[in-house]
């Protein structure tokens, strides 16, 4: 769970002093939006993406023609990165990262030790592999969606009936409800042979949510 | 009139899985007892299984998987790979046999002793991996018959329809880089369905990119959503690639009272699903058809389901 972890360590940087034409194609190259600026110990001082390109350079240059690049060429990285940069430690957690990416609307964080040396850089699309394999998508399987009340011991019910059937789970996922003290609960589980335990379940007088109702996240259906 | 061929056989009733396992012998039985108790045997060409040369199994199975399929049987063990993939002593013989009696179908066919045909056989194939066993299936049954009619029988473009309600992983893997067989899935959503594959954005790769096709359908959508795709997509997608021969994954567990979806056609939408297959057979491929079962648990609309079918084929209305 720690950003460390999941976080790219092969991280393509630039220094203060690369040009605007350069950070341009490093980025096309790699095909990456952001770019950490470093000084000579691997220290971060800034941050570029490409939407920081696109605003310096005219808009023929950001797509690419070739419009008198010299006259450009003296544009240095110093003169239009962030040095106010948010940044993220190795021994933060991907909950962190997730939260840090809500609240401060950026999509990629540099990684950085107590020393303020770069370590690596992890992006939203870093935590999309987590969340693929949180959910257990890749793995034959079925979600099912049940609504619970909001009290102890009902997930340990809901595993139980599961298990009973010799099913194996890949993920479990709980989230909020539309009612109050409730939950929604998403077991996925790896058979091609739900409906036993669908029966099981509403027996256990568990409701089952109809599929096209299933969210992760809203206030009402 | 086709002559429509009926591959059926009692050994086929010998994969024995549990009591509550879904896929047990009773499905064929009930599809057995709709066709004869509708007085369709007598017009039917009735084919028995025969045991298939291991070679064609070879090309789209992995020989340590296929070794393993058969030492586990002879050793008595009950599942393989996954709890949903139960067995008995004579599973692998039986798939042997499912395999043997469908290539012997595509031989018949092709030497035009038949034009059509409907495989109800066990265990099914689609979720087949060419190295490990998934979702009730061992061999794949249809990829083996592309595979077959290809190789020995010259055919040079497959077109598969899998509307089966789950998606045919298996089959669409094996030819995933495969130009020369169009495979088309239309099946329940995976976010809400086994096996969890089967996206719009799954096309194929390489060579074969645009010769896979996938339409998700979602929960409650019923036929009307189901013919829609099949005639303004699949027919369309399918005149374009021209296949020399149809095959059908023919899965019935999209019905309204089969408990293993939430699709929910009716039986006439089922009727209307093969009707379509029918008329494209026979406007590309001379009638040139071959319907392979799959899925389909609901044993109280099996019968229904499968003498439809079956009449389809045969062009009885």
């Amino acid at each position: 769970m720690f950003v460390g972890n999941s976080m790219v360590k092969k991280v393509v940087t630039a220094n203060r002093d690369t040009s605007i034409v350069e950070v341009r194609e490093k980025l096309a190259l790699h095909k990456i939006r952001h770019l950490p600026v470093v000084s000579k110990d691997n220290r971060l001082v800034g941050m570029v993406t490409d939407r920081d390109i696109r605003s310096a350079m005219p808009s023929e240059l950001a797509e690419g023609c070739e419009l008198d690049e010299k006259a450009l060429s003296h544009l240095k990285i110093k003169d239009f990165m962030t040095s106010d940069v948010v940044t993220i430690s190795t021994m933060d957690t991907i909950q962190d990262a997730l939260l840090q990416f809500q609240q401060k609307k950026v999509g990629a964080l540099p990684v950085i030790d107590e020393k303020g040396i770069l370590q690596g850089i992890i992006s939203v699309r870093d935590l999309l592999q987590s969340f693929i394999n949180v959910l257990g998508i890749g793995e034959p399987g079925v979600l099912l969606g049940i609504v619970v009340e909001e009290k102890v011991g009902q997930l340990k019910k809901i595993v139980d009936a599961i298990t009973e059937e010799n099913v194996s789970l890949g993920s479990i996922l709980v989230s909020r409800y539309w009612e109050e003290d409730k939950r929604a609960v998403f077991p996925y589980l790896l058979t091609n042979n739900p409906a036993r335990i669908k029966k099981k379940l509403e027996r256990l007088g568990y409701s089952l949510i109809n599929p096209m109702d299933w969210c992760l996240d809203h206030n009402a259906p | 009139m086709p002559k429509t061929g009926f591959l059926y056989d009692e050994r086929y009733l010998l994969h024995i899985t549990s009591s509550y396992h879904p896929e047990v012998p009773d499905r064929l039985k009930a599809i057995y007892k709709g066709i004869k108790d509708a007085g369709l045997l007598p017009n039917l060409k009735l084919i028995q299984a025969c045991k298939a040369d291991m070679r064609w199994i070879e090309m789209m199975h992995q020989k340590y998987y296929i070794q393993r399929f058969k030492q586990m049987c002879d050793a008595g063990v009950a599942q393989m790979d996954t709890p949903d993939c139960q067995m008995c002593a004579e599973t692998f013989e039986i798939a042997l046999l499912a395999v043997g009696g469908i290539l012997d179908v595509g031989r018949m066919v092709m030497e035009g002793e038949i034009d059509n045909a409907f495989c109800a056989v066990r265990p099914p194939g689609h979720h087949a991996e060419h190295d490990r066993a998934m979702g009730f299936c061992y061999f794949a049954n249809v990829a083996i018959l592309a595979k077959y009619l290809q190789t020995e029988w010259g055919i040079e473009k497959v077109g598969i329809i899998d509307f089966d309600v789950h998606h045919g992983n298996g089959t669409q893997n094996m030819f995933n880089d495969d130009p020369s067989v169009f495979y088309y899935s239309v099946h329940e959503h995976p976010s809400f369905a086994f096996p969890g594959t089967g996206r719009e954005l799954e096309k194929g790769v390489g060579a074969g990119q645009g010769t896979t096709r996938n339409f998700p359908v979602l929960p409650g959508q019923g036929d009307k959503e189901y013919l829609k795709i099949m005639q303004e997509d699949w027919g369309p997608a399918f005149e374009k690639f021209n296949p020399d021969i149809i095959i059908v994954s023919t899965g019935f567990d999209a019905h309204e009272d089969d408990d293993m979806s939430g699709i929910n056609l009716t039986t006439q939408g089922f009727s209307q699903i093969m009707k379509l297959i029918v008329q494209m057979a026979d406007s590309l491929t001379d009638g040139k058809l071959i319907s392979i079962l799959e899925g389909g648990y609901a044993l109280k609309r099996l019968p229904e389901l499968a003498k439809n079918h079956v009449e389809i084929l045969m062009k009885k209305d």
